[in-house]
């Protein structure tokens, strides 16, 4: 029974994911009831996962079901993130589909399955299971990118991922596989004991194992080198499942990510060297892209590469005594909430077809709409990590937290890179501030997404409040 | 209610420019609450000025409120004889842009607002992240009124003070972070408290790296040379109320940051390198004094006689001893009102005139008696005349500087020549000379514009002919900052030995 209590926001999830599929198969519910539904089951889950009793702290070891899952602190708050992203992306989506072509009725189910993926995913305690997650939330997101089957764009999109997330799942399930040959089980715990018993180095199998699943996790993570799908990808998916991807997924990827890694600290040391490098190459590589993108997306999309980078540097970090994931917590929801904040703001003023989609489209945005363009300027602000928002202080915590285990010349490149960031973030600033508006920037009707970014923005104030321990 | 004065005057601006951003005001309502904001922040400015003791040396006025305990990041404020100058600066100096300038719109007012709460933070703030907060929040209305409503050339200027302040605060948090992780290595628990951290005294080459951070932001802000190429443009591209921020204020705030935190924390490479960053201020002084000669913008011209001026100030600091740390601080007053004043009346010309080129002046003396005198008295301290405040503060900065090392003491007393003859030939070809065709309008100041200008022109008076009760307040805390540092200037070995160039040249040679 209290497996079952444990899984509760999961049960929720699929439960209304489920729903959804039934109610679509009906005529009589329209885009815009279909829409309120999937926002609301958003919600309801989101509180599902609140009310869950969890003080434990964080450890890969599960006890329930049978050691497949775990739950813990960790696994709770990453769960609220993801599902407030899911929340926030399904109002971005209620507005930019009034504009845009390309609405299938299955869209908010498909959310609320890759939604159940991730949160399973954050659980997972055991490789199989993780898998499964994985291909849970892939296939839902392959259809969300590609929901508009008539559109080029999101063809060559969804391909370009498919191929390569196909391969990543590969890659995963051959690292299983040799871990299971090193280790003789699939669960976190059996796997740790063994390292901890016979050494990470001298198993040959687990080092390919855990390279391959390193090889899966990066990819999804887009991390370098596994970053070249990222800009084509995010670019061809609807604005709303570009937030989606970019906020819920990665938060998934990074809570597998640093259970994973916690499994047993010889395997954490075993692959710091080489996280040191792809986070210091991930972060300068997702500069350099994002310097040279004239369109809105393209930016975010690399810039959303240089977070990653950040990320890993608190990964790097880990080994810390007493840590508890809360660094990459509080960044990945500081993360979140300037970023989906941006796209629900472009949900709403990209216009029809995503007409305004560079740079030069938001040409004095604040001489038209001022409170709009103040919300975006708050969220570039936070994603670059000025205070007083909440990316400033996931920065300081992050840096803090690699200065405190010794890598002071990471923090010092984190730093490095978040001047270089600057440049593209203040770029947008500069043009919605200072240029002359050439439109009006018109919305035609009532709609959620400008509340939403409203509520966006004052979470990235109130975010920064959130105590932290390093 | 007055327990949080300092509270209160770093929230007030900020509430009151928020609410102006987003309330539908006119034009007129937002400047009268700028107005009357900024006459509030004078007075409890005032109040805390007259009620400072500064006996102890300590803090006073102490503000605490945890707001993470597991890190030691808190709320907390205080004033003390260091900061209390610079306070007093940033608190009294506004009222006087809303009086002059009315014609801006409503989002400069707010900006300017903005601004005064977050310097006021900034100089008030005894928590090193606090700090880091208010001086980065700062910077982003200067941003805004550089941007939206400076000249012509305003976007290359933005982006260019822009980027460079971002990439110095950022090596600074590193440097602070830095800071936080050492006093936890060194005590076993975390706090970021000012207090807390200048008590440390740390040295290696990751210590040096952290120096280095926290230096090069200062430098940016403050700018000592070779930092100083966006000061230039901005101050010329800025609206002239901005500009006046920027250099009577900001720039104070970036030498206040020096004596803060790098000349307490990092005492073994500051005295290291203090002959360096020495000779970087006089290189300052004279480069700025020498590209002020000539210039033909009014304005651009006077952008760098302030850059020159905070050469000498930052030369104060790197003098290690009490007469340059007491000049510098005092100092600071003196250039804000001097400077500030001059900035003003600036302003004045160019919305009346719609010029800044020196030649299209000429004559304003007997057109605009009053207006010459303010001129005159402001641009008499700023060249240091005995008798305005310019003279006592640079009066002891070179008299600690000859107790440092007599040749940079010459080299910087030499440099002030320069500045007054730059400022009298300023003087001769706008306000004597034959009088321009163009100027016939020309209005003297209103009885406004008077009343606004008197006070800080009679503080000017007031510090050169009685500057005891300014001192007073500042000495106590530039003794117990000097304290700090004293046990590595006894240590002979870091003091480098100048030998004077040529010294070993023999006649031969030539």
């Amino acid at each position: 029974m209290q497996d079952i209590m444990a899984i509760l926001p999961l049960v929720a999830t699929a439960t209304g994911a489920i729903l959804m599929m039934l109610a679509a198969a009906f005529e009589s519910f329209k885009k815009e009831g279909i829409s309120i539904l999937g926002i609301g089951l958003f919600a309801f889950a989101f509180f599902v996962q609140l009310t869950v009793e969890n003080g434990a702290p964080i450890t890969p070891y599960g006890t329930i079901f049978n050691g497949m899952l775990v739950t813990s602190t960790f696994t709770k708050v990453a769960g609220l993130i993801i599902l407030a992203c899911g929340f926030f992306s399904a109002i971005a989506s209620q507005t930019y589909f009034t504009q845009n072509e390309g609405f299938v009725l299955e869209y908010y189910c498909m959310m609320l399955f890759a939604a159940c993926g991730m949160l399973l995913l954050t659980m997972a305690a055991e490789l199989i299971t993780l898998f499964i997650a994985l291909e849970i939330m892939s296939l839902a997101i392959y259809v969300l990118i590609a929901s508009d089957r008539r559109s080029v764009l999101r063809s060559e999109a969804v391909l370009k991922y498919l191929m390569l997330g196909a391969f990543a799942g590969a890659f995963f399930v051959m690292g299983s596989v040799f871990i299971y040959a090193g280790a003789k089980s699939t669960r976190f715990a059996d796997i740790g004991r063994v390292i901890a018993e016979s050494g990470f180095l001298t198993n040959p199998a687990l080092v390919g194992g855990s390279l391959l699943i390193l090889v899966a996790l990066l990819f999804k993570a887009a991390a370098f080198p596994f970053h070249a799908w990222v800009v084509d990808v995010y670019d061809g998916a609807p604005l709303p499942v570009t937030g989606f991807m970019a906020t819920a997924v990665k938060t998934a990827v990074f809570a597998v990510f640093a259970n994973f890694l916690m499994i047993n600290g010889e395997l954490q040391q075993g692959w710091v060297s080489y996280l040191f490098y792809i986070s210091v190459l991930t972060m300068f590589v997702g500069n350099l892209i994002a310097i040279g993108q004239n369109s809105l997306k393209r930016m975010l999309a690399a810039s959303g590469i240089v977070h990653s980078g950040y990320l890993i540097i608190a990964l790097v970090a880990i080994n810390s005594e007493q840590f508890n994931g809360s660094t990459i917590l509080f960044y990945l929801a500081a993360y979140a909430a300037s970023t989906l904040g941006i796209f629900a703001a472009l949900s709403y003023l990209g216009g029809e077809g995503e007409k305004r989609h560079s740079f030069d489209d938001f040409n004095g945005l604040a001489k038209v709409r001022p409170y709009s363009a103040a919300c975006i300027a708050i969220f570039l602000l936070s994603m670059a990590g000025i205070p007083p928002t909440a990316g400033f202080m996931g920065k300081f915590y992050i840096i803090a937290g690699a200065f405190k285990s010794g890598y002071i010349s990471l923090g010092v490149l984190g730093i490095i890179s978040s001047i270089l960031s600057m440049w593209y973030y203040l770029r947008l600033i500069i043009v919605m501030y200072f240029r002359e508006p050439e439109e009006d920037f018109g919305v035609s009707e009532l709609q959620l997404a400008p509340l939403g970014t409203f509520v966006l923005a004052l979470s990235v104030f109130a975010i920064s409040f959130i105590p932290v321990v390093i | 209610m007055f327990e949080n004065l300092l509270s209160i005057m770093i929230f007030v601006p900020i509430v009151a420019g928020l609410a102006a951003f987003v309330l539908p005001l006119s034009r007129d309502a937002a400047r009268i609450i700028g107005l009357a904001v900024s006459v509030i922040v004078v007075l409890l400015g005032i109040k805390v000025f007259l009620a400072f003791s500064g006996a102890s040396g300590g803090f006073e006025f102490v503000e605490y409120v945890p707001i993470n305990d597991s890190l030691g990041i808190a709320y907390s404020l205080g004033v003390d004889g260091i900061s209390i100058l610079v306070l007093a600066a940033a608190a009294t100096l506004f009222p006087m842009v809303y009086l002059l300038f009315q014609t801006k719109e409503k989002g400069y007012y707010a900006n300017l607002l903005i601004v005064q709460g977050a310097m006021i933070g900034a100089v008030a703030a005894t928590d090193m992240v606090l700090y880091y907060v208010f001086w980065e929040v700062m910077l982003l209305p200067v941003f805004f009124m550089i941007g939206l409503y400076g000249g012509p050339n305003r976007l290359p200027a933005t982006i260019k003070i822009t980027i460079y302040t971002i990439a110095g605060s950022l090596l600074m948090l590193a440097s602070i972070i830095y800071l936080g992780i050492s006093y936890h290595a060194q005590s076993g628990e975390w706090s970021f408290a000012m207090a807390n951290l200048s008590k440390m005294s740390l040295t290696g080459p990751t210590a040096t790296l952290a120096f280095v951070g926290f230096m090069v932001a200062f430098a940016i802000k403050i700018p000592l040379f070779p930092f100083h190429t966006w000061l230039p443009d901005a101050y010329t591209e800025a609206p002239t109320a901005t500009t006046f921020v920027l250099s009577a204020v900001m720039a104070k705030i970036g030498v206040y940051g020096v004596i803060r935190f790098v000349v307490p924390v990092f005492d073994e490479s500051f005295a290291r390198y203090a002959l360096i960053l020495a000779c970087s201020g006089v290189i300052g002084m004279m480069y700025c004094g020498i590209a002020a000669l000539a210039q033909k913008d009014f304005k651009r011209m006077l952008a760098f006689s302030s850059a020159s001026h905070m050469g000498i100030i930052a030369l104060g600091i790197f003098c290690m001893n009490i007469q340059a740390l007491t000049g510098t601080l005092f100092q600071i007053v003196a250039h804000a009102t001097s400077t500030g004043v001059l900035f003003l009346l600036l302003g004045i010309i160019e919305e009346r005139t719609d010029t800044r080129n020196i030649d299209d002046f000429g004559g304003l003396a007997s057109r605009a008696p009053i207006f010459a005198l303010f001129f005159a008295v402001a641009m008499l301290a700023s060249v240091g005349l005995p008798g305005t405040s310019g003279f006592i503060g640079e009066f002891l900065i070179i008299l600690g500087a000859v107790k440092f090392n007599p040749l940079i003491a010459v080299f910087a007393g030499t440099t002030l020549i320069i500045g007054v003859c730059y400022m009298l030939w300023l003087f001769q070809r706008v306000f004597f000379e034959k009088p321009n065709s163009k100027l016939a309008g020309f209005a003297d100041l209103s009885a406004i514009e008077t009343l606004t200008i008197l006070p800080i022109v009679i503080l000017i008076v007031v510090m050169g002919i009685y500057p005891q009760p300014f001192l007073a307040k500042i000495e106590p805390s530039a003794e117990r900052q000097l304290a700090l540092i004293e046990r590595v200037q006894q240590v002979a070995e870091y003091r480098l030995e100048v030998t004077n160039p040529g010294q070993e040249l023999k006649t031969g040679d030539l």
